[in-house]
């Protein structure tokens, strides 16, 4: 069925980082651990459908010339919500990604999804493919995340996973880290693609 | 030029809306975030100097201090005061206690977004507990001649720190000695 096939690729098929490559300053960011790259994949993953769900619907009337200015709009103010919401209820969460919350805006995945696929699908759709290229987006990042989180800290979650006789490889953490573990996750990727 | 304008007008419904929205959201939301702030505040005073109540004071230069003083006697057991500074990539922030005698109890890193791995570790009780019983003339990492062992990798952070608590810290005592020992 056509809806399953929208939510379902996003997860490897058109994954959005791996195969897109979209959206990569948010995923060097937060990767640094698993709860982080969690909780802003699910944010970004929120706005994405709302962000589709809204051009989708409001397709017919979006005079051609401005709708990237009006797409912007709408995603920066879901955007704020969402940055609204989690200083109230989340707050921990909140502190810890901080700054990278309000930048989903600039994430491309978003205005890309609203340009490529809502502004030419109905409704129904669009939420599926927003659910399903968000939901790409959070398993990437927690991916890269779990990589990076228990090379350079030794835990995952939190949780202690390397014995304690590890030393952290404290580049896995910094950014050079993330282009690294990018790179071979990408690769591998690739490779697994190219079997089939 | 009439085209231009309609397209112009058109935005300007659609940002009419989203700031409507937004509004309503705000006012949902501002209420919990102020309250939640609050009652994070009180729980980190409350932290720092245990059992005391706490008063809070006004500095001649508009900032704020609290008093901590024994719910019974009445006896000043100290005072607890935000002291904040840029440190590496972002304003760290700590609440610190100290006793009569200006002598650290406990510090605690409020905010910070720091370098995750380097000076976010600030936050870590092997960098806070190095505080405990500190006069303010230590209160510099030992690179610049105090007894505080800088984060591995983060020697700007935690220079940070250890300035902007020794800055705050003889701030409120000259703010204490001027009132009259108040």
């Amino acid at each position: 069925m056509k809806f399953t096939k929208e939510l379902t690729k996003g997860f490897v098929k058109d994954n959005p980082i791996f195969v897109l490559v979209l959206g990569l300053c948010p995923t060097l960011a937060v990767t640094t651990s698993v709860i982080n790259g969690l909780g802003m994949g699910l944010a970004a993953t929120f706005v994405l459908m709302c962000s589709n769900t809204i051009v989708s619907m409001i397709k017919n009337i979006t005079p051609p010339k401005i709708r990237i200015p009006i797409y912007i709009v709408v995603i920066a103010s879901f955007v704020t919500i969402v940055d609204m919401v989690m200083a109230a209820y989340l707050p921990a969460l909140h502190k810890s990604l901080g700054l990278f919350i309000p930048l989903i805006v600039v994430n491309c995945i978003i205005l890309g999804r609203a340009e490529a696929f809502a502004s030419k699908n109905n409704v129904l759709m669009s939420i599926a493919d927003g659910i399903g290229m968000g939901l790409g987006f959070t398993l990437s990042l927690v991916v890269i995340a779990t990589v990076r989180e228990i090379l350079g800290a030794g835990t995952w979650l939190g949780m202690r996973v390397t014995p304690l006789s590890y030393d952290p490889m404290l580049i896995a953490i910094l950014a050079p880290g993330a282009f690294i573990t990018l790179g071979f996750l990408m690769a591998l990727i690739n490779m697994i693609k190219e079997k089939k | 030029m009439k085209y231009y304008l309609k397209l112009g007008f058109i935005l300007l419904i659609f940002c009419a809306i989203a700031s409507g929205v937004l509004a309503y959201i705000n006012t949902l939301t501002a209420p919990i975030i102020a309250e939640r702030k609050a009652r994070e505040a009180i729980e980190t005073r409350s932290a720092l100097i245990p059992g005391a109540e706490f008063h809070e004071v006004q500095a001649s230069d508009g900032s704020i201090f609290y008093e901590a003083r024994d719910p019974e006697t009445q006896e000043i057991m100290g005072y607890t005061f935000n002291a904040s500074d840029l440190g590496y990539s972002s304003t760290v922030q700590t609440m610190v206690g100290v006793d009569p005698d200006f002598k650290v109890i406990a510090i605690r890193i409020v905010d910070q977004a720091e370098t995750p791995g380097l000076g976010a570790n600030c936050t870590s009780p092997s960098f806070t507990d190095q505080y405990k019983g500190l006069a303010i003339e230590d209160l510099y990492v030992n690179k610049d001649g105090g007894v505080i062992v800088p984060i591995a990798g983060a020697t700007i952070t935690s220079r940070c720190i250890a300035n902007s608590i020794r800055k705050k810290a003889i701030e409120v005592r000259d703010e204490i000695n001027q009132g009259g020992g108040e």
